[in-house]
């Protein structure tokens, strides 16, 4: 593009849009992105200690992972909790948010309630949910007298490990939508409300349309979120639990290469097969969106 | 509007607050810099960083750390970080940051760290030291953290594995407490006993990961090993091996919990709740099984059963060693604490305070009389009058162990038999043996 | 209409119940001996005996204030960094149209697909680099931009009507006028929701400030670093995950107020 071209108000907007943008890219290449491709770049290598006497084997890692079962079977692992996770957290948290939008009774109440699971520390929640779960002893089997393998059923663990992840991640959503919602002004529902529109129909043909820029970056973050699933499994699956295997994902595979084993190498090959599988579904949803996002 | 008034002192007190941490955070640095003037103002003294992993050490070794203080006049500053945190913070300071000055080291770390020249050689230092009597501290343990020739780090402590029992179901179901003259035969029987038809009682428990403190003890005890000598193949296929991985399932078949219970709640979770009878546990579990009335009031600890065929009664052994940052600023201070930590006046401070125990020779007896709660002269007669083997180990110890694990609880879930998984065992590690 | 909110408080209860039942055992933990809180045969669900030494244990073993200060530090500064940096971000990939707009949003999208246990080392030798090891500023420094952020406040800023900048600029308003009289004040919600989750991840960061610092911790991970490495003290781990909350949920209740606020303006506004 030609400078001179540019009309007063593009000229404009290229300095304001470069100054506002400034802070945030330099600030990204910086801290995220260059570690990011040197991520990329040891991945074509067999890493030695502390970043010294790399070896360079091209596909080398990539071909040894796709050798292996493990790498299918955590890609298997992540997308089953990924299918679970954010569809369910996402659809509850949005009624939760709209119920709580309105004026009702208690609103602050219920809505620190539903905030509390983020605060908690992380070894916490995952050592009372182990309590509640466990087969034997745990609070769930005792109070429904089942006999259920809730984490140790290779078929089960990670859906039990995914109602863990609803339970800690609604209040994220829910305050999402809430800020969402305040956005909606108030005189669309009023309008409606004077047509004799109920409030199911409100949802539908009001808030859900209005809310769709929130919606849709809700349900981006939490896909790439829930594809990055790992301190909850690392926490609750011991190495003993015969459904670690069917419960290992993506980003546990890279911890378990990069940190325990020290092979920084294959490590990086991990977080690159994570990172297209990531790309393709985020750009699906960003062509998706033109079909059901409204923006103003 | 009263509302709105509290709104606006919430948001003009964050104000305050954020004008605060401007001056909160550069007054940090000033006392930062402040500090470091007068450690070098301080003449001979000078400040140096310790980190270590474990917090209920931190009083013990805190109290050591004040005596070399007031000896020499160096400031240290002793830091505990968690075992993640810690080594991720060794391998940020290898790669290039700051590291602590004196820090431990872990055999499962160790050759990485010195095939590197990460840490200090501390050989000249050792022999020119006239404090330190390096023949007292165990050949194993010192091995652990030489490389090339040339010594890295200096023991620390050891620890040895024994039997936790529990008197109470002992003398519930009429048996006598396990002795010195029980054979893996006597504990076998005795575990199949002391379980309960109705599933409320188990004999003993043990996950495919308690190898140190489980597994590797049998198996050493029956004539097996899990790596050759020399440190290149599996020992997993051994005959021996095998015919002690075939009597650790049948004690899990006959004796044991679920394997899914095991894992789920882990083996000192049952001790605790008196759901098993028998333990082999580790005596790094002394300190916080003290603290458990449960365990108190029902158990005792007793040796490690030997094997009728090879009368050999095996503790598998560890130790950590002190080491220096070979880049340190005060190499002079950090390999002054290292020898102060490795006197055996300071061994037997390490053990008398209930520390550990301490790797010196014959000091470990002052730390049996860190509890009268339990009985602790069996860890002591593990370490002196048993074969002591210590925990198998190479370049990347980790991740075979890890692996075996794996394959152990396929046999643990009965996907496989035991002794298919100690082949695949044996195969998957000597293909990383290999690459080592 | 009576029936309806009889029925969504029925649903909110449930929903309450089972958020608030983890929590409830984490606080009945709290109050037990170690040898009940790990006994599962009997399995006991309140305490025998109601203890409070965890609870002092735990706070006799810290400086609270000093590590509470810290916390705020940590806390003021990541949230006035990364709403600031995200809030302007936010408003250009919105709103304004200039060449390289597509790559910044693609780097905004790029950075948050990547697991972020890569980024320690790295960023912690910038960090040793600058001789800022054992400061505040180290505290803050992975958070001194926010790529969550400028997209959450990007989709914020798009869902706002456009007629109210042309209005401003037909006015005479320039851009930067239009964005801080005009757009900003109606994104308040938007910022205040990034405030409470800027401040909760970087209060739950625990591996961070153990890295970078020695003596200028944050609460979350002073207390964290109590954990010794065999014991399982899960009452004092839940005493003091319990204490670590508590500010956290002041901060919250002090915001979620906001939220409250923000219906009466923005309705009222439009």
């Amino acid at each position: 593009m030609n400078k001179s071209r540019m009309t007063p108000r593009q000229k404009s907007e290229l300095r304001w849009g470069w100054a506002f943008m400034f802070p945030t890219v330099l600030g990204l290449l910086v801290l995220n992105i260059y570690p990011t491709f040197r991520t990329i770049y040891q991945s074509f290598f067999k890493t030695g200690d502390f970043g010294k006497g790399n070896k360079f084997v091209g596909f080398g890692n990539y071909i040894k992972l796709f050798q292996g079962t493990e790498i299918w079977q955590a890609i298997i692992n992540t997308f089953k909790y990924a299918i679970v996770e954010v569809p369910f957290s996402i659809a509850i948290a949005l009624v939760l948010a709209v119920f709580l939008n309105g004026k009702i009774k208690g609103r602050g109440i219920y809505r620190t309630v539903f905030f509390l699971p983020m605060v908690a520390a992380p070894a916490a929640v995952a050592m009372v949910w182990r309590w509640l779960y466990n087969s034997e002893f745990g609070l769930i089997n005792n109070i429904f007298h089942l006999k259920v393998n809730w984490i140790s059923d290779p078929n089960l663990a990670v859906y039990s490990i995914a109602i863990i992840g609803i339970w800690s991640i609604i209040g994220y959503n829910m305050i999402l939508f809430i800020s969402g919602l305040q956005e909606i002004p108030s005189d669309y529902y009023e309008a409606s409300s004077l047509d004799g529109a109920s409030g199911i129909h409100q949802f539908f043909n009001i808030t859900i349309p209005l809310l769709s820029p929130t919606i849709f970056f809700v349900s981006i973050t939490r896909v790439i979120g829930g594809f990055m699933v790992f301190d909850l499994i690392y926490m609750v699956m011991d190495r003993d639990n015969p459904a670690l295997p069917k419960t290992r994902s993506l980003v546990f595979l890279f911890y378990q290469y990069a940190f325990r084993n020290q092979d920084k190498g294959m490590g990086a090959a991990v977080v690159v097969i994570l990172l297209l599988i990531i790309i393709i579904i985020t750009a699906l949803q960003m062509l998706a969106q033109k079909k059901w996002v409204h923006y103003n | 509007m009263i509302k709105k008034k509290l709104l606006g002192l919430a948001l003009s007190s964050m104000m305050v607050l954020s004008l605060a941490a401007c001056g909160g955070s550069s007054g940090g640095a000033d006392k930062s810099s402040a500090a470091a003037d007068s450690s070098q103002s301080g003449g001979e003294g000078g400040k140096i960083t310790v980190a270590i992993w474990d917090n209920g050490q931190k009083p013990g070794l805190q109290e050591i750390i004040n005596d070399f203080t007031a000896e020499t006049g160096y400031q240290v500053d002793l830091q505990v970080i968690s075992w993640d945190a810690y080594w991720t913070l060794l391998e940020a300071g290898a790669s290039g940051g700051d590291m602590p000055d004196v820090f431990w080291m872990h055999s499962n770390e160790s050759q990485k760290y010195m095939e590197n020249d990460i840490l200090m050689d501390l050989t000249d230092k050792i022999k020119a030291s006239d404090k330190l009597e390096m023949d007292k501290f165990p050949e194993d343990v010192k091995e652990l953290y030489v490389s090339d020739g040339k010594t890295y780090a200096i023991p620390k402590d050891v620890d040895t594995i024994a039997l936790w029992y529990n008197k109470t179901m002992f003398d519930e179901a009429g048996l006598a407490y396990p002795d010195e003259n029980w054979t893996w035969d006597d504990y076998y029987d005795a575990a199949v006993k002391l379980t309960k038809p109705d599933g409320s009682q188990f004999g003993t428990a043990m996950n495919p990961s308690n190898n140190q403190d489980g597994w590797y003890n049998i198996v050493y005890s029956m004539g097996g090993k899990v790596i050759s000598d020399d440190k290149k193949k599996s020992g997993m296929d051994d005959p021996n091996t095998i015919k002690a991985m075939e009597f650790v399932d049948k004690l899990r078949k006959d004796a044991m919990p679920d394997a899914t219970v095991m894992s789920e709640t882990g083996t000192d979770v049952l001790l605790q709740s008196g759901k098993i009878a028998m333990l082999p546990q580790g005596s790094w579990m002394v300190a916080p099984f003290k603290e458990n009335e449960y365990l108190v009031a029902n158990c005792d600890v007793a040796v490690l059963p030997k094997d009728a065929t090879t009368g050999k009664r095996v503790s598998l052994y560890n130790g950590l060693g002190w080491a220096a940052n070979a880049g340190t600023k005060n190499p002079e201070a950090a390999w002054k604490l290292i020898e102060w930590f490795s006197t055996k006046d300071n061994q037997e401070k390490q053990a008398k305070l209930g520390v550990t125990m301490a790797a010196y020779e014959g000091v470990s007896d002052l730390w049996k009389n860190n509890t009268d709660k339990f009985n602790l002269e069996p860890y002591l007669t593990m370490l002196n009058d048993s074969d002591l083997v210590i925990r198998p180990h190479s370049r990347a110890t980790v991740v075979w162990e890890n692996k075996n694990t794996a394959n152990l609880v396929e046999a643990w879930s009965n996907k496989v038999s035991i002794d298919e998984a100690c082949k695949k065992a044996a195969s998957d590690m000597n293909e990383l043996l290999s690459q080592e | 209409m009576k029936l309806n909110k009889l029925l969504i408080h029925v649903i909110l209860i449930m929903v309450s119940i089972t958020m608030i039942v983890p929590f409830a055992w984490m606080a009945l933990t709290a109050f037990k001996t170690v040898t009940e809180s790990t006994s599962v045969n009997p399995f006991t669900i309140f305490p025998a005996k109601w203890i409070t030494s965890n609870f002092t244990e735990v706070i006799n073993n810290m400086d609270f204030m000093k590590l509470y200060l810290n916390t705020l530090l940590l806390i003021v500064g990541r949230v006035f960094f990364a709403v600031m940096t995200s809030t302007i971000a936010g408003y250009a990939l919105a709103r304004l149209d200039f060449p390289g707009k597509t790559v910044c949003f693609g780097l905004v999208l790029f950075q948050m697909m990547v697991p972020s246990q890569i980024f320690i080392i790295p960023q912690y030798l910038m960090v040793s680099k600058l001789g800022m090891l054992d400061t505040i500023f180290a505290l803050i420094f992975p958070g001194l931009v926010s790529a969550f952020g400028t997209f959450l406040l990007r989709q914020t800023f798009m869902s706002l009507p456009r007629d109210l900048e042309e209005a401003a600029r037909i006015d005479g308003c320039n851009i930067g006028q239009t964005f801080l009289l005009i757009m900003m004040p109606l994104v308040r919600s938007g910022m205040i929701a990034l405030g409470i989750f800027t401040a909760v991840f970087a209060y739950k960061d625990l591996m961070w400030p153990m890295i970078v610092n020695k003596n200028v911790m944050p609460l979350s991970a002073a207390l964290a670093k109590m954990q010794g490495q065999y014991t399982n003290n899960y009452p004092q781990l839940m005493a003091a995950s319990l204490l670590a909350c508590i500010p956290m949920i002041i901060l919250y209740l002090i915001f979620q107020k906001q939220f409250v606020e923000g219906i009466a303006t923005s309705g009222g506004k439009l």
